[in-house]
């Protein structure tokens, strides 16, 4: 099969596909709304949803209250390198000595950094707006540690991201063009007049905002000059503009003429009927499904347009949405290591994610902060590859083998009977998308009937074999869907 | 789909197989297509010098007097070239390739690009391994290689990227490509014991879901081949032994890989690796220098290591990058994107030396300060399908192009 997006099969009633959806709100379709607006959902989660609607559940998604989003502890900044005092006449074996120490701390800030996100996604009171400022992570994509974006710069990014998670995208993409992070990682930071860089100019266009074959190399040049002189202060690492380096002559884009700057830029690319159709294409890719009829495209690039950009009602009509609750969108994403790895610790309802997540998820082929290149994660089946999907399993192995599992609320608790055993686990993790005989096999599996032959387990090991029970049950095919 | 057989053979280890496909599939592993060269065990590597190698100090015209002219910062002194001709050379830090360019083990395509170079990376690496410059194509040209290759059905390994991710090169219609970034990690923990393994093979058995999803079909094909190819990719290349000295490099761990599935039992016609970035920007020599001496000292231990178990003739390894970059250098020690450059073949079938046209920097084979191409990767790319995996490229290709007269035997 090939690799890329895949639209499921099935035909789209375009008509009534934004209508709110009056279908059954239980425990398959909460499960649902929460792995797509959230990283998944704790059976207590669950229950207490249950007992509301799924209005007001969309409702409370998308009006959170402000959350604190303190970084965890120091992070290193050039200030960090600085107040070393100054490089200049050290030999070079000092002065090499002090960048490696300084590179150290930059990995160790990051993996901080890492490990205290994955945290938030789990325990946040918004969780849609994580979820948005990790599909905004990867959309705006910027590498930390590359071309001097120090730890203090990318948790900066990453509250900008969290700050307009369902913001307007136009009034983000403008603060996005300013960002330190970015305008170092995409060097339009070192940008001027006579050097104009088209690093930003091209990716802001052809990943952010446009897509390929909505502008031409010639807009890319003239709105690289409109860019030039959006720096940042050495000193303080923040966003400047310098006269001296921006080039203030006329400049032709997408057809509009004038003496364009930076902010000029963004509110042309918004007045492209390309840009609705853009980011309503990477809504649906992220929430709904991937590779969205041009219809249902159209329907929400309207939608997006109506609201000038505005995320907040856009995705309120979204996620209470006919097309949101279809069969046809029902398990028709492939989880992202990180929606793979935070989803585990919230079916087990466990409190605190471990630090060793990250290296996990490395194997997975995810780091945060890291994106493979400025095009971000690829998704869909690009997840899907043998030594990804045993590095799901070996961390769930992992997982269910630690000390940190009797944190589990609902896991100890299991019914001792072996056939209601395999039902809770099966409805829990998998929300019972499992063919009708899966039930009797896992329960086979967990009173070691099926095992008299080989020997290897014993009726008083029941902890071993629900530990073991949840291992194969996050190892079936639907739990690496979304 | 062939799951289901293999599932019982892989995981009981009682019913080895009472399937009749897959002994017939084996008997007809073992027998040589006939007819065809290169139906026997040839192995192609591909290695991908990802974000746009700049061929010029890569490949260095130190003849060109233009070259020193436009690259006064980054430009290799003439005396530090590894001398090829009067007009070009190595850079400095490829002497151990040096000596396999001097044994004929080493050809290089001068000027290889396509036409209406696309300067995006994403887009050109698509194009490059996709061989479509023209279209969107889900498929990589040696996917498609795979699917029409006739190789046995029941192999996993027939073909295996080195790389975390699955290269688009390697997607094909019909064939499921494992990636390996690792052996160390490419095992289920050892906890997955007999009882759970039984129990999982149960399990994913059956396909009847209470739901449907474009992806089920392809998340149950790979899990089954993440037990399977775990459980059998450490046994087929056992007992393998090598005193080689590989660079401590992420290339030279992975090239000591592909030695060891190319001497193994695994039965592996294709393998790709990543080495890069090479996107230099800025500060190129530091860069590039250094990448470039790590391709150079893992690519000699690997063909020493070839040679010393017997396989140096039957791997050959080629090339590319999605594109060269700018002939002048700009103000920050770097260079940016652009178009031609030159790519290498190496080893089994090659015929060492110099092919394509030198590029002439002041000449006319620029266009807007990048360098024309002058020949077309599908050129290359056609003679390696034809010449060394035996098998006609117009299909794997959409197209005929011209084959590269004796670059390969």
């Amino acid at each position: 099969m090939a690799a890329g997006l895949h639209r499921p099969t099935g035909q789209l009633d375009v008509t009534t596909a934004l209508v709110p959806y009056a279908g059954p709100w239980n425990e398959r379709a909460a499960s649902h709304l929460m792995r797509r607006a959230g990283f998944g959902a704790t059976p207590g989660e669950l229950h207490r949803m249950l007992t509301r609607s799924m209005q007001q559940t969309v409702d409370d998604l998308i009006h959170f209250p402000p959350a604190d989003a303190s970084p965890p502890g120091e992070l290193v900044d050039l200030q960090t390198l600085l107040a070393q005092g100054p490089l200049r006449g050290l030999d070079a074996d000092t002065r090499r000595q002090r960048l490696m120490g300084f590179r150290m701390e930059e990995r160790r800030s990051i993996l901080a950094l890492q490990h205290w996100w994955l945290n938030r996604m789990l325990v946040t009171p918004a969780p849609l707006q994580e979820k948005m400022t990790f599909l905004l992570h990867g959309h705006f994509t910027t590498a930390a540690i590359q071309k001097n974006v120090t730890p203090a710069l990318i948790y900066q990014q990453n509250q900008l991201y969290r700050d307009n998670a369902l913001g307007n995208l136009r009034d983000l993409t403008l603060v996005v063009s300013k960002d330190p992070a970015m305008l170092l990682y995409l060097d339009n930071a070192r940008s001027s007049k006579a050097h104009p860089n088209e690093n930003y100019a091209r990716e802001l266009m052809e990943l952010f905002t446009l897509g390929r074959g909505n502008y031409s190399e010639e807009d890319v040049r003239q709105s690289a000059r409109a860019f030039t002189g959006w720096t940042i202060n050495r000193a303080t690492q923040q966003f400047v503009q310098n006269p001296r380096l921006h080039d203030d002559g006329v400049k032709t884009f997408l057809g509009r003429t004038g003496n364009f700057d930076g902010s000029d830029i963004v509110t042309v690319i918004y007045q492209q009927p390309a840009c609705s159709a853009f980011w309503a294409t990477t809504l649906l890719n992220w929430f709904v499904y991937n590779d969205p009829e041009p219809q249902l495209v159209d329907a929400v690039a309207h939608l997006l347009e109506k609201n000038d950009y505005q995320l907040a009602p856009v995705l309120s009509v979204l996620l209470r949405s006919n097309v949101f609750f279809s069969e046809r969108a029902y398990r028709a994403l492939v989880k992202s290591p990180a929606e793979f790895v935070v989803g585990t610790y919230k079916a087990f309802g466990m409190p605190e994610i471990d630090p060793s997540a990250v290296r996990a998820m490395a194997q997975m082929g995810q780091v945060l902060f890291y994106p493979p290149n400025v095009a971000g994660w690829p998704g869909g089946a690009a997840w899907l590859t043998s030594q990804m999907m045993i590095a799901r399993q070996n961390f769930v192995a992992g997982l269910v083998n630690s000390a940190a599992m009797q944190q589990s609320p609902w896991l100890s608790a299991l019914p001792r009977s072996a056939g209601q055993a395999a039902g809770v686990l099966l409805q829990t993790i998998l929300q019972g998308d499992v063919p009708q005989q899966s039930f009797a096999q896992l329960a086979s599996y967990l009173d070691g009937s099926a095992e008299s032959a080989l020997g290897t387990l014993s009726p008083e090991n029941f902890e071993l074999r629900v530990r073991g029970g949840a291992y194969l049950a996050m190892a079936m095919p639907a739990y690496q869907l979304n | 789909m062939k799951r289901g057989p293999f599932l019982l053979g892989a995981l009981s280890g009682l019913t080895v197989v009472a399937n009749a496909d897959h002994v017939f599939a084996r008997a007809l592993a073992d027998t040589p297509l006939p007819g065809l060269p290169g139906a026997d065990n040839r192995v192609l590597l591909l290695i991908n010098l990802q974000g746009g190698n700049d061929g010029l100090n890569c490949v260095v015209p130190h003849g060109d007097p233009t070259y020193y002219q436009v690259r006064q910062n980054i430009a290799v002194a003439p005396s530090d070239v590894l001398h090829i001709d009067a007009r070009v050379g190595l850079n400095p830090r490829m002497t151990a390739f040096k000596k396999l360019y001097d044994k004929n083990m080493v050809a290089i395509v001068q000027g290889v690009g396509y036409p209406a170079p696309d300067h995006s990376h994403f887009r050109s690496t698509e194009i490059w391994q996709t061989a479509v410059p023209d279209r969107y194509e889900h498929t990589g040209w040696l996917g498609r290689y795979l699917d029409g290759a006739n190789l046995p059905a029941d192999n996993l390994f027939n073909a295996i990227a080195l790389a975390q991710v699955l290269p688009e090169v390697l997607v094909a219609q019909k064939t499921d490509v494992p990636s390996v970034a690792a052996l160390a990690g490419y095992g289920l923990v050892s906890d997955r014991n007999a009882a759970a393994r039984r129990t999982y093979s149960e399990l994913v058995a059956d396909n009847r879901f209470p739901f449907q999803s474009p992806y089920l079909a392809h998340v149950a094909e790979i899990e089954d081949h993440a037990q399977r190819g775990s459980e059998e990719l450490p046994k087929l290349i056992a007992g393998y032994t090598s005193d080689a000295a590989y660079p401590a490099t992420p290339l030279g761990r992975s090239l000591a890989l592909a030695a060891q599935i190319v001497g193994s039992r695994s039965g592996t016609r294709v393998l790709y690796i990543q080495h890069g970035s090479f996107d230099t920007h800025v500060s190129q020599r530091g860069t590039q220098d250094r990448l470039l001496g790590e391709f150079s000292d893992a690519i000699a231990a690997f063909y020493g290591d070839l040679a010393a178990h017997g396989n140096d003739t039957r791997v050959l390894t080629m090339t590319f990058s999605e594109f060269g970059r700018r002939i002048a250098s700009n103000a920050s020690g770097g260079t940016d994107h652009g178009e031609a450059s030159p790519l290498f073949l190496i080893g089994g079938g090659v015929k060492g030396g110099l092919y394509g046209t030198t590029p002439d920097l002041g000449g006319v084979q620029t266009n807007m300060g990048n360098l024309k191409y002058t020949t077309d990767f599908r050129s290359v790319y056609a003679t390696v399908i034809e010449r060394w995996l035996g098998r006609p490229s117009a299909p794997v290709l959409f197209g005929n192009y011209p084959q590269i007269g004796g670059l390969i035997s």
